[in-house]
């Protein structure tokens, strides 16, 4: 089961790898046919009066090799490596599809660059493997199989085991040196990468550092990195300048053995001159598969290691799935939770304890708390963004889980506290990329939430790009936006979870009076720390280290004289001016 | 195509044409330091070229003269003596050839060490409006990626090219040497395979930009989503997304399937003339061999010479493309450099050691672009020790007033005067010091808690203690495994929004400046953290010159001026009981929080 993605592309494209292997296998042979040519048309050259037809027809064959391995290598390559190719897109594609079922809980404990290394670096490694490594090393075998055999069958066996007798030590080096750049080369690396997050760092808290006037620190800071990698890089280029030399001089003695011995044997007539050169050529044609078995081996070793993590990832079931035949009627909003706890992995304590409460369809429910009291835990299950570990939610009396998921979450519209805006058109960032609205529907969603002034500030309106590259917007214009991309969507319960908390009071006011109208009749939830926000609710909750610790309308807690009350306090004592 | 991209590839062509002229004289001025080095580099490139092009003809002359010649040897002039040189000039040529990537590599690297430190020095200096106008990706490039170009362009570019010209010249030297008609010959195949490798070669280099191109949207898109997959889950986006991610892979794979095209056809297509070549050379040779005008031993060093010529030939198309972007990192890098004159410099001005902390604003204007003004005839006066509140709505001016403070920015027109001196003419190394700003957004360092309270500076422990109790931010940091060593991640991500400005609050206590500069934090602050900051802003602000850009009617209240800005003019300013009085702005304000919270 270990590469199953791998396996089903193997067989999608075994036609195309079959018929790959074949023209890699035919160019590769043919390719060592050709030495043996030109020693034969040697051979007959050194005749004193040779039968010139002879020699025509064998250049008559050099020429058509020459095309021949030339139709055979393009054939190969468009198959073999353009399939690697398709295997990066494809693997890619899983990857990202993969990513899109993965839940929260997930992507809460994994580092965003980390991800994206998978899709980019990882990918390529295994790319490179069963691309142009695995050409490389198919290629070689056949180039150094075919050629070792010509030297043995039609020249000479002795003489060829005395040339290529360096050949084990040039790998054995070959291969120590290269893991020993390839560890400098690792420290080189990661001297960059110190240097970029330096840089980075540097620029990013600038104003900082200039408030501070830390600048010359900073420089010293700096210029030690800098010289550290330095010395890196000259530790890196005293072995890695020496590696060609020695190869070359590797194959230079193999040269020499033969020039030695092989002009010996030609003398005494054991070989042809045709043979001396002929062998001469199968040694160039070695050369370069043997020189590349290293950068193979390395090739081969990251790419193994990036299939075991892709298959790793891949292999992380997605923990939010529908059960089979799920519910598909959509629920009209009322809620009920019994006796509901909630621990999130790795923590130490339940997040949510025992919480039970009932929401029927048009009312509001408050929620008031400090940070960490599972505010927002409680949204974030109403639709399954974790699974619930122990107790209830009921949805027009339906376990929540009976629903289809999506059929559950479109019943949802959730305003998270920090809003997440794409690099898309203001339009695109309220329809959320669905077709389904029109433009009336979609200035009536900015119109409520109170953001359609500031659109039609932007130099393109409802066509102006956001994010990075475009508008940036403020905290409130990010809440606004995100509080019409819900409205759009006019579902049957509503979510905000601070949603407010970057808008002034003013503004605040008149959102919550436009929501009161539009969202009359429906199921609304709101989240806030500012008791402005929720105090006109039907029942409020507060919320403690994930308990319930009181609830009642506005009124009913004030009188109780508790936290809620402590908090109104406080809130009202900042309003007062002091005397 | 099946692609569009904006006009980006001419911008480039014209950035490296007119890059082409300045930057050369740039790199060879860099590189006059190293003369020396690079000519003895130059010679051993010269031996190591030298014994590549003898080992044919030592192989030709033990053809011709001892195989086939059958001639006697005389001492060294034997197959043994040849093989011998052989050998020897195989050993030269591979010493020759690691001392010069020693040399070469030492010079290059020491002369981009000093680059990257110039450059950096040079960010550090660089004035604010100069920042805000350039995306700090480019900075970074500018410190790391566009150095590194240079750097290969000396330790690999230069020297390659310098061998690979001598080479080819060799080559075609020795080539005619041997035999003016064989050479001639041989030359039917070389431009086809030059013309090959050149056009080839830029069409891979082209393509390669599409490819750079889809992958770094395919990378944004995938960072994005990731970003906000809870989103995407939760508004059921999925498909969306999905096909949107298809046709950019879609796109990127077509741009992919072009590049495999290219590359199986340069490489082999010129081991297919290679190999017409030396069917040509034998067919050609065949006539003369047989008159005895040519002998075979030659005829094989041509084969390995035509075999040589290509090498150097797909280098030199390589090389081309690394020098155009050589060039345009030093252009640049040079830019850069060349903004020597608008670096600040902190160091000189009128000294003034401690501040007393008296500012004054006297009808500023101020834009950030000379267009919009931002502030309008702004005038007022903050006096030693007194705590100044500045409220108004997003974008009236607020955070503008304390950029000035710092000497960030200069202003357009009017004067801000500090101790009764023009800001512009105090030393800014003593105003920076005398002046603490916290923003909202706090920037934590990579390090631990100490060196984010220090940021290096030699400040006492004592000093540091004491920060840490007037900020408050002893309650959680006492609380760590390691208490003020504990290890700040990037970012301080760590912590949270409260935590890291009662963190900064300790950095500006223990800077014990004359003046301290407070943005608020809004958003996302509990009650209890509320209050702790509350009680670190009254630490600070006792006996020091405050301003706070408030958010909290709590610190307004509490506040000594007020001083309300509505669209870059000041709309009111006074003491908050005044304000209240008089029933403006200020007044509707809280008159607004209250009719929230006691309405229902």
């Amino acid at each position: 089961m270990k590469s199953s993605v791998l396996l089903r592309f193997f067989k999608d494209h075994k036609y195309s790898y079959a018929a790959g292997f074949m023209f890699m296998f035919a160019a590769s042979f043919v390719q060592t046919l050709f030495p043996k040519l030109l020693g034969s048309a040697v051979d007959l050259m050194k005749e004193s009066r040779f039968e010139t037809r002879q020699v025509l027809v064998l250049v008559a064959w050099m020429a058509l090799i020459a095309v021949g391995v030339f139709v055979c290598t393009f054939l190969w390559r468009n198959m073999i490596i353009a399939n690697a190719r398709n295997l990066e897109c494809f693997y890619r594609e899983e990857l990202f599809r993969h990513m899109l079922k993965l839940s929260p809980s997930f992507y809460n404990t994994r580092k965003t660059g980390d991800l994206i290394a998978y899709a980019i670096n990882d990918i390529s490694a295994v790319r490179m493997t069963f691309g142009p490594a695995t050409a490389m090393s198919f290629n070689g075998i056949v180039l150094c199989l075919s050629s070792i055999y010509f030297m043995f069958a039609t020249v000479d066996v002795r003489l060829t085991l005395i040339t290529l007798s360096p050949l084990p030590l040039i790998i054995v080096l070959m291969l120590f040196t290269g893991r020993k750049i390839q560890m400098r080369f690792r420290t080189v690396q990661e001297q960059f990468g110190l240097i970029s997050d330096r840089v980075q760092e540097n620029i990013s808290g600038i104003r900082v550092i200039k408030a501070y006037v830390q600048e010359h620190s900073e420089m010293e800071k700096f210029s030690g990195l800098s010289s550290r990698m330095l010395q890196s890089n000259m530790d890196l280029i005293k072995v890695s300048a020496a590696l060609p030399p020695l190869i070359e001089f590797g194959f230079a003695v193999c040269f020499v053995l033969n020039l030695v011995f092989g002009s010996r044997m030609v003398l005494r007539g054991n070989i042809s001159i045709g043979d001396f050169v002929a062998f001469n050529g199968y040694l160039s044609l070695i050369a370069s598969p043997i020189v590349s078995i290293g950068r193979v081996v390395t090739i081969f070793q990251r790419g193994m290691a990036s299939l075991g993590r892709l298959h790793d990832i891949l292999s992380i079931p997605p923990d939010i799935v529908d059960i089979p035949n799920p519910l598909r009627v959509q629920p009209s909003g009322n809620i009920e939770l019994c006796h509901l706890t909630f621990q999130y992995e790795g923590a130490e304590v339940p997040a949510l304890r025992d919480i039970s409460l009932q929401l029927p369809k048009g009312h509001t429910l408050g929620i008031i708390g400090p940070t960490g009291s599972g505010k927002s835990t409680l949204a974030a299950l109403l639709f399954r963004l974790y699974n619930v570990d122990s107790g209830q939610i009921l949805l027009d009396n339906q376990d929540i889980n009976e629903y289809a998921l999506e059929i559950l979450r479109e019943s949802f519209a959730f305003v998270p506290q920090e809003t997440f805006v794409f690099a898309a058109s203001v339009k695109e960032n309220i329809v959320f990329f669905k077709d389904v609205y029109n433009d009336d529907e979609v200035e009536n969603a900015a119109r409520l939430s109170l953001i359609a002034d500031s659109i039609d500030g932007f130099p393109d309106g409802y066509d102006t790009i956001l994010g990075e590259r475009g508008v940036n917007l403020s905290g409130g214009q990010k809440q606004r936006m995100a509080i019409a991309r819900a409205l759009i969507r006019n579902p049957a319960v509503l979510i905000l979870d601070d949603a407010l908390s970057a808008v002034d009071a003013v503004t605040e006011g008149h959102i919550l009076n436009s929501l009161r109208q539009t969202r009359k009749g429906k199921t609304n939830i709101l989240i806030s720390h500012r008791i402005s926000a929720i105090l006109e609710a039907d029942e409020i909750i507060v919320l403690d280290k994930g308990l319930i610790r009181e609830r009642g309308t506005h009124e009913q807690l004030l009188k109780k004289g508790g936290m809620y009350y402590d908090i109104y306090t406080t809130q009202q004592e900042d309003g007062l001016p002091a005397s | 195509m099946i692609f569009t991209l904006p006009s980006k590839k001419t911008d480039s062509q014209q950035v490296e044409k007119k890059a082409a002229t300045g930057a050369v004289k740039e790199l060879l001025r860099l590189s006059k330091p190293y003369t020396p080095q690079l000519l003895l580099a130059c010679l051993c490139v010269f031996v190591v070229n030298a014994a590549f092009l003898i080992q044919p003809l030592l192989l030709q002359r033990v053809i011709d003269h001892f195989l086939i010649g059958r001639s006697v040897s005389h001492g060294l002039d034997s197959i043994g003596g040849l093989a011998l040189l052989y050998l020897t000039v195989s050993a030269a040529g591979g010493a020759s050839s690691y001392i010069q990537a020693l040399i070469v590599g030492k010079a290059g690297q020491s002369l981009v060490h000093q680059l990257r430190v110039n450059v950096f020095s040079i960010i550090q200096r660089l004035p604010l409006p100069y920042l805000d106008r350039t995306s700090s990706g480019r900075l970074i490039t500018r410190a790391t990626n566009d150095t590194s170009e240079i750097t290969e362009f000396y330790t690999d570019v230069l020297i390659t090219l310098v061998k690979d010209i001598m080479l080819l010249i060799g080559i075609v030297y020795i080539m005619l040497s041997l035999s003016l008609s064989l050479t001639l010959v041989s030359f039917t195949v070389i431009p086809v395979i030059v013309f090959l490798v050149f056009y080839i070669k830029n069409r891979i280099k082209k393509n390669f930009f599409y490819m750079k191109h889809f992958i770094g949207r395919i990378n944004g898109f995938i960072a994005e989503s990731i970003s906000g997959m809870k989103v995407i889950q939760i508004f059921r986006a999925e498909k969306e997304k999905e096909e949107q991610f298809l046709k950019l892979n879609g796109q990127y794979f077509a741009t992919t399937l072009i590049q495999v095209r290219l590359n199986s056809v340069l490489k082999p297509a010129s081991d297919m003339f290679q190999s017409l070549a030396i069917a040509i050379l034998v067919w050609y040779s065949v006539g003369k061999i047989s008159g005895g005008m040519l002998q075979i031993g030659v005829l094989y060093a041509f084969t390995t010479y035509i075999k040589q010529f290509f090498a150097p030939i797909a280098d030199l198309a390589d090389k081309y493309t690394s020098i155009q972007s050589a060039l345009v990192s030093t252009e640049r890098i040079f830019e850069l450099i060349h903004e020597e004159d608008s670096l600040e410099d902190t160091d000189s001005g009128l000294p003034m050691e401690r501040l007393n902390g008296t500012i004054e604003f006297r009808h500023v204007w101020f834009s950030y672009n000379d267009t919009d003004w931002v502030l309008k005839d702004v005038s007022f006066v903050i006096k030693k020790g007194q705590t100044a509140a500045f409220i108004g709505e997003t974008g009236a001016g607020k955070t503008t007033i304390i950029n000035l403070i710092n000497g960030f920015y200069r202003v357009q027109k009017g004067e801000i005067l500090i101790d009764g001196v023009n800001i512009n003419d105090i030393r800014l190394d003593d105003l920076r010091r005398n002046v603490s700003v916290v923003l909202q957004d706090v920037f934590l360092f990579s390090g631990t808690i100490r060196d984010n309270i220090t940021l290096g500076d030699d400040i006492a422990e004592e000093a540091v203690q004491y920060a840490l109790q007037a900020s408050c931010a002893e309650s959680f940091v006492k609380d760590f495994p390691a208490g003020i060593t504990e290890p700040v991640t990037e970012r301080g991500s760590t912590f949270s929004a409260g935590q890291r400005q009662l963190i900064s609050f300790a950095r500006a206590i223990a800077h014990n400046p004359a003046i301290f500069v407070l943005d608020e934090a809004t958003a996302n602050i509990d009650t209890h953290t509320e209050k702790l900051i509350q009680q670190a802003v009254d630490n600070i602000a006792n006996g020091r010159t405050t301003l706070i850009i408030a958010h909290r009617l709590s610190t307004i209240a509490g506040a000594d001026l007020i001083i309300a800005m509505k669209e870059g003019r000041i709309a009111e300013k006074g003491h908050p009981r005044e304000l209240f009085e008089q029933g403006g702005y200020y007044a509707k304000l809280l008159n607004e929080s209250r009719s929230h919270a006691f309405s229902s």
